[in-house]
């Protein structure tokens, strides 16, 4: 299994109900959860970067899908984690003031490559048909993550 | 944002990763690397200096048709002066190369260096224009007139002129400006002798001092498309013709032994009386323009009853070759000719002495074989080819290049018969001249400029020295539309990213991006602070070369960053082709062929 149909299949953080109101708020939270995984070496760091990198250039790439990503040495490999907003969703910035899905990656800094496999593979996967419909209205974890193989997979 | 708006942006993107993706395609298959690149300009160079030889010696001609009312050689026009008439039309070139010199001299004051071989070696690569116009220009009247010296030399150093103002256009660096020159040279070596292969030896052997392919390569290729133009523009063939030479016993070789001794001898002897005449005419005190006059005054005295010592010798010598000369009449043209290059060259005559060394091995040449030939008739040897093998022996002690006499004798000639005597002969002409004199037919000037001008004689050392400026940067937050751009823009396979106080952040790799190219979702969210390698390998400007080239070792960038190891900001760039031109030049000794 390559890397980006290894990542979806097995996300390392998975957040289906999430609720929050603010862009920063959103991101921590699913970091708080991508933290727990061993490949995270440096949790603050990492928050600061994806934090930083949200601030520098907008993370979106769907009205309602958000990729808030960062290149840092906090993390030994890339790490991906996945939250679903309750409704309405959480605005990013301006032009997407309502993002239900965040899909949250991370990379060790010397891993340009693997990086943009990733968030090449995850803008893919959102353009494959009725993926993001199914995603939204997943009503298990088990169907939310077999929905991102399967995606991952075509 | 509108749907209009957006779908325009959608199609402009579309439009430039298409571009991006076609122009990567064409770059890996037909990919040019600057080496490749250089090729092409050397070619170029190659083209240009032929037709500026071409152009030369058809002026050259129009001046002698002028000067004498004739179309026939200088030596045959010569021969139909009345004895008036052989005093004067050298007399008067003299004069008038001496006025030109004088009045331009006004339009160069600022120009210093005019030799070509001063810019490759120890100058910039910028061979003043002006300069060697005015020389190039009072060298047709010398040379037109019936002087004795060759034509070889304004037209190599037009050559290198046109070579030179091709690099300054292309603003190219001083090893790449430097090279390019010697390309110049080559073409116009190639030119005049229609002796391409002579040509790139000649510059690498002589001025460049190296035959590594850094060097010879650009030098090859210029050579080979001059003598392709002379060949296709005008009659051009083999320049001597000459009958088939036979080695019909080892023994011979003894004799040619001789003769390498004899014209390793001989050639420092000629150099130094070309010096000694040359101080003696300033010592004259005359001025600039009566001193050429009586240059030309002296060689049209000799003239009136030998006119073979006009002109570079070209005739005499297919003459001498193909044994159409008595050994009598030979030697008093020898010694007559000898007088006449120093008075000539003596005087400041603008033109070269390289034919005339021909000249003056093939007489030797000749006359030391007439001699073997009467002390053992039996062993059938033919005077021609010790001719011939004297000219290549007294070229190779002259310029003490023997590879290069080798080569262009081979060339001149395509005669194989002779190589092996040419190559021995050559060799020991080369040492015997090596252990009488120290200096060449070229490096005594050479080292004389480059003891007046020490700080013109560039040698790179740092990284510094051979930077480049504003190499193509990118903002960090560059969105991937943007970088795609920038790299259909400039011709790099690394941007470089640095922020606004000017510090360089990192590299973004071509190769990183290719794939994602059809990719339209990455084009709004990946921007160059995400995909820029930090870790990409940079230099400091006062880094040494040798510690520059071991940066580029294992790495596949034909550029590294150049950045203050202080301040971290970017301050150019190095390229791997300036850097090993550089190292090519830092082998040679200031003067080559010394």
């Amino acid at each position: 299994m390559d890397l980006p149909s290894q990542l979806l299949a097995q996300p390392d953080a998975l957040l289906l109900d999430l609720t929050a109101t603010s862009r920063e708020g959103a991101i921590s939270a699913l970091h708080a959860q991508l933290a727990k995984s061993p490949a995270v070496k440096d949790a603050p760091l990492l928050l600061h970067g994806l934090l930083e990198r949200a601030m520098l250039a907008p993370v979106c790439v769907a009205p309602d899908v958000a990729l808030p990503h960062a290149r840092s040495d906090a993390v030994a490999r890339v790490v991906m984690g996945v939250a679903r907003v309750t409704p309405p969703g959480v605005g990013f910035d301006g032009e997407h003031p309502a993002v239900r899905l965040i899909f949250m990656v991370a990379t060790p800094k010397q891993q340009v490559e693997e990086y943009l496999l990733a968030v090449a593979a995850i803008t893919r996967l959102l353009k494959t048909d009725g993926v993001r419909a199914g995603l939204l209205n997943a009503r298990t974890a088990a169907e939310f993550t077999a929905l991102l193989g399967r995606g991952a997979a075509t | 944002m509108s749907p209009t708006a957006t779908a325009t942006t959608t199609e402009l993107l579309e439009r430039l990763q298409r571009l991006l993706r076609w122009r990567l395609w064409f770059r890996e298959k037909l990919q040019l690397t600057e080496w490749q690149i250089t090729l092409l300009w050397a070619a170029l160079a190659g083209f240009t200096g032929a037709l500026a030889s071409m152009i030369f010696s058809a002026l050259a001609e129009g001046v002698h048709e002028f000067m004498t009312n004739s179309t026939s050689g200088v030596v045959e026009s010569m021969r139909h002066l009345p004895w008036w008439g052989c005093l004067l039309v050298p007399t008067l070139g003299g004069a008038a190369a001496g006025l030109v010199l004088l009045y331009g001299s006004r339009l160069t004051r600022s120009q210093s260096s005019t030799d070509y071989m001063e810019a490759i070696v120890i100058g910039n690569g910028r061979v003043p224009v002006r300069a060697s116009l005015v020389k190039s220009t009072a060298a047709l009247f010398s040379i037109g007139s019936g002087g004795s010296i060759g034509r070889e030399g304004p037209m190599v150093q037009l050559s290198a002129v046109a070579a030179s103002l091709l690099g300054r256009w292309r603003q190219f660096t001083g090893p790449q400006l430097r090279l390019l020159v010697a390309c110049g040279a080559s073409a116009g070596i190639a030119s005049a002798y229609n002796a391409p292969i002579a040509g790139s030896f000649f510059v690498a052997e002589i001025i460049l001092g190296s035959i590594a392919m850094e060097s010879l390569g650009p030098l090859a290729v210029s050579a080979v498309v001059a003598t392709l133009t002379i060949r296709v523009l005008t009659a051009a063939q083999v320049m001597y013709r000459v009958p088939a030479f036979q080695l019909n016993s080892p023994w011979e070789m003894g004799p040619y032994v001789i003769l390498g001794l004899l014209a390793g001898g001989l050639a420092p002897l000629f150099l130094r009386s070309l010096k000694q005449s040359e101080e003696f005419f300033i010592s004259l005190r005359l001025p600039l323009v009566a001193r050429l006059a009586l240059g030309g005054l002296l060689v049209g005295v000799i003239a009136i009853n030998v006119p073979q010592v006009c002109g570079n010798g070209y005739t005499v010598v297919v003459d001498i070759l193909n044994g159409r000369l008595v050994w009598t009449v030979l030697l008093g043209i020898f010694a007559c000719k000898w007088l006449a290059t120093m008075s000539s060259f003596g005087s400041g005559a603008p033109g070269g002495v390289f034919t005339p060394s021909l000249f003056m091995g093939a007489s030797a040449g000749y006359l030391f074989g007439t001699g073997v030939h009467a002390l053992w008739p039996a062993s059938g040897v033919d005077p021609g080819a010790f001719a011939l093998v004297g000219m290549g022996a007294f070229l190779s002690a002259a310029s003490r290049a023997p590879v290069m006499a080798v080569i262009m004798l081979f060339e001149m000639t395509l005669s194989y018969d002779i190589i092996l005597p040419l190559m021995l002969c050559n060799v020991i002409a080369y040492y015997t001249a090596k252990g009488l004199a120290g200096e060449s037919l070229y490096s005594a000037s050479l080292r004389r400029k480059a003891a007046a001008e020490p700080a013109a004689a560039f040698a790179a050392t740092r990284v510094s020295d051979l930077m480049r400026l504003d190499p193509p940067t990118i903002p960090p937050a560059a969105r991937f539309a943007e970088i795609a751009e920038r790299f259909l823009s400039v011709r790099v396979n690394n941007l470089y990213v640095r922020d606004d106080e000017g510090r360089f952040l990192g590299a973004v790799s071509l190769h990183d991006i290719k794939p994602y190219l059809g990719q339209l979702d990455l084009a709004e969210l990946v921007i160059a602070r995400d995909i820029l390698r930090e870790d990409f390998p940079k230099i400091g400007p006062d880094q040494s070369l040798s510690e520059a080239l071991g940066a580029f070792l294992g790495l596949t960038a034909e550029r590294l960053p150049v950045v203050a190891p202080d301040t971290g900001r970017l301050l150019g760039s190095l390229s791997k082709s300036d850097l090993l031109l550089a190292l090519v030049e830092k082998r040679r000794p200031v003067v080559a062929g010394a």
